[in-house]
């Protein structure tokens, strides 16, 4: 029986297209067009590599309004076998609870399931919470931070990339694996998947579809609400200007308010 | 496992108080982050007048649990068993969502490490409550015993204040390098009680094969840092970055253009998607200062710029200025460092 890989993704807006408005230096993201969170490239990748050596099948999915359709397309056109997009208004406003709650009910309705990847975070919210949540939901192992996973007889090995170091991890499926960013080299799209994946379609699920009430998710379901934004805590900083003159006199002030310390002393 | 249904709230909330903080270990011994959680934990439960918690999950945690309760803990649980000697995600969060449980804390902080983070997102869910990450500020309505989980927005210099109201407990990560260290009272009064733990084999089935402990440079514990960003035009400035960073016996940063380059790995990254650092001397040359660079160094003591630009964002972030190129400015300070100190200063 072949393995049953799930790869999950979210669209976010490109970081690096958000810039500094020279006006009124805000920042601007009007500019910013959509991508495909970049950990989650990476995900994909590190099951498209499990897919390489052994007989699976990869099924990509999001939760997210149909904007996400072409997102998915192209991971499909990298490699993954179907998609599936969870898309019901009742989800809008979903806190990681919610969402981990939606994302675990679409992978059980798919049936068996031997390893889900997700990025570590994304990179507009990065709470790196779903990861877990869905493991947790799902009774799952859980191998996250990993940098490369290989699977074997029902096992899946790990390396986990800590602060401390590097740990390599052996966990039965069913597994849910976290994949860092910029941990492999993404492999491009080919023409023929491209065309196969049109063809193909996405599938897409209503909440009414994989069995969950309207009103177990969404905004109203979240337990965390955003009440108000705030500008970030006001840093008093001097400012005084150095001239390239005056550096001794400088460092001789770092030295005496203790910051540097005098050599051999 | 956790029955998948929706994050119903509990009936009475009264009966949820005082602060837990959740300690991160590593080889027996408490991370820095934790003692950071430690102190945070304590305003918040002085400011609401009650206990703080603080729990405890390793091979043997007595002497851990002692530090905890002189860095300003008053009830410590530690949970010991020789399969938890390293972090493992399901036996770790049973505990913790068993403690959480039996004590009912209204407020549940926890650091921001990888496995904080892990373990605190499986535990939101076994609880069913609401968690906030990446926190840069924590504080409670002593009225309300609210917790106001503050957190940078993304790619904006705003933050959003995120409220948990009606789920306990209020739930919260913040990273490493976010609050400064309490300091011990060896005469701190504190109960602590340690617990022998037996774990079942469904608890047990993540195997820990081995563990590569790194000798890089862990830039968050570094009292000096210098950091390069664009402005250094190409690889070889982190040379010069380098050079400085070593005679004042520092760390090497960069800002987040230059790791996403390929210059240097991410370990150096500071910012909201980097490491979050708070030295006695932060060094940006050649940084530009976007909010998501400023919100990972503003716990500096004393921050200087170097930049080009007078106009520069870093420069209103800094307490001293040296307008130039960092090319011309770097040699020259560090000419004056080896003349002024002498030729091997080191960090307060």
């Amino acid at each position: 029986m072949a393995l049953e890989l799930v790869v999950l993704i979210k669209v976010v807006p490109d970081g690096k297209e958000v810039f500094v408005d020279p006006v009124n230096f805000t920042l601007n993201r009007s500019m910013a067009t959509n991508v495909l969170n970049p950990a989650d490239e990476n995900a994909l990748e590190a099951a498209l590599r499990i897919k390489d050596e052994h007989d699976a099948r990869i099924t990509v999915m999001t939760m997210a309004p149909p904007f996400a359709e072409p997102f998915l397309l192209e991971c499909m056109s990298r490699g993954a076998d179907q998609a599936v997009l969870i898309s019901d208004r009742a989800v809008a406003g979903s806190d990681t609870y919610p969402t981990s709650l939606t994302v675990a009910a679409a992978i059980k309705h798919l049936g068996k399931v031997d390893i889900v990847f997700a990025g570590e975070k994304t990179s507009d919210s990065s709470t790196g919470h779903v990861g877990p949540g869905v493991a947790e939901f799902l009774e799952a192992e859980l191998a996250s931070y990993s940098r490369s996973c290989r699977y074997e007889d029902g096992f899946v090995t790990a390396e986990r990339v800590l602060e401390e170091g590097v740990e390599v991890v052996k966990i039965p499926t069913p597994a849910v694996v976290t994949v860092i960013t910029d941990s492999n080299i993404p492999r491009r799209a080919t023409l023929r998947k491209k065309l196969n994946a049109q063809k193909k379609g996405i599938i897409v699920w209503s909440l009414q579809d994989i069995g969950l009430p309207s009103d177990w998710v969404g905004l109203r379901s979240s337990p965390t609400v955003v009440k108000k934004m705030l500008p970030f805590p006001a840093i008093e900083r001097k400012g005084k200007v150095i001239g390239l003159d005056m550096m001794d006199d400088f460092v001789k002030e770092l030295v005496d308010t203790g910051i540097i310390r005098q050599g051999g002393n | 496992m956790t029955e998948m249904k929706k994050a119903e709230p509990p009936q009475d909330i009264s009966q949820y108080k005082g602060v837990m903080v959740y300690l991160d270990s590593f080889n027996n011994s408490l991370t820095r982050a934790a003692l950071e959680m430690v102190g945070a934990g304590r305003k918040m439960a002085d400011k609401t007048n009650e206990k703080l918690y603080c729990a405890v999950i390793g091979g043997s945690t007595k002497a851990m649990a002692q530090e905890a309760g002189v860095h300003g803990c008053d009830e410590v649980y530690g949970f010991d068993s020789k399969d938890l000697a390293m972090y493992r995600s399901k036996p770790f969060s049973d505990i913790l969502a068993g403690l959480v449980n039996e004590k009912k804390p209204n407020i549940l902080i926890v650091p921001g490490s990888k496995n904080g983070r892990d373990l605190a997102a499986r535990v939101a869910v076994k609880v069913r409550s609401g968690l906030t990450a990446d926190c840069m500020d924590l504080d409670v309505e002593p009225d309300t015993r609210i917790l106001l989980a503050r957190r940078p927005d993304y790619g904006d210099s705003t933050m959003s204040e995120i409220r948990c109201e009606k789920h306990r407990p209020q739930m919260a990560t913040s990273r490493p390098g976010t609050f400064a260290t309490p300091e011990p009272d060896p005469k701190r009064k504190f109960q602590v009680e340690v617990r022998e733990i037996k774990l079942e084999a469904n608890q047990l089935k993540e195997n820990i094969v081995s563990f590569n402990q790194k000798n890089e440079e862990d830039i968050t514990g570094s009292k000096v840092i210098v950091s390069g960003g664009l402005g250094m035009g190409k690889p070889e400035g982190l040379e010069l970055i380098r050079k400085l960073a070593d005679l004042l016996g520092g760390s090497v940063g960069v800002s987040r253009p230059i790791a996403d380059l390929g210059w240097i790995s991410r370990e150096h990254q500071v910012g909201q998607t980097g490491e979050t650092v708070r030295p006695n001397l932060y060094i940006a040359a050649g940084i530009s200062g976007q909010p998501q660079h400023i919100v990972g160094m503003m716990g500096s003591k004393v921050v200087v710029s170097i930049n080009k630009d007078p106009e520069a964002e870093m420069n209103k972030n800094a307490d001293y200025v040296i307008i130039g190129d960092l090319y011309e400015v770097i040699p020259k300070l560090i000419e004056s460092i080896e003349k002024v100190t002498g030729a091997n200063p080191s960090p307060a």
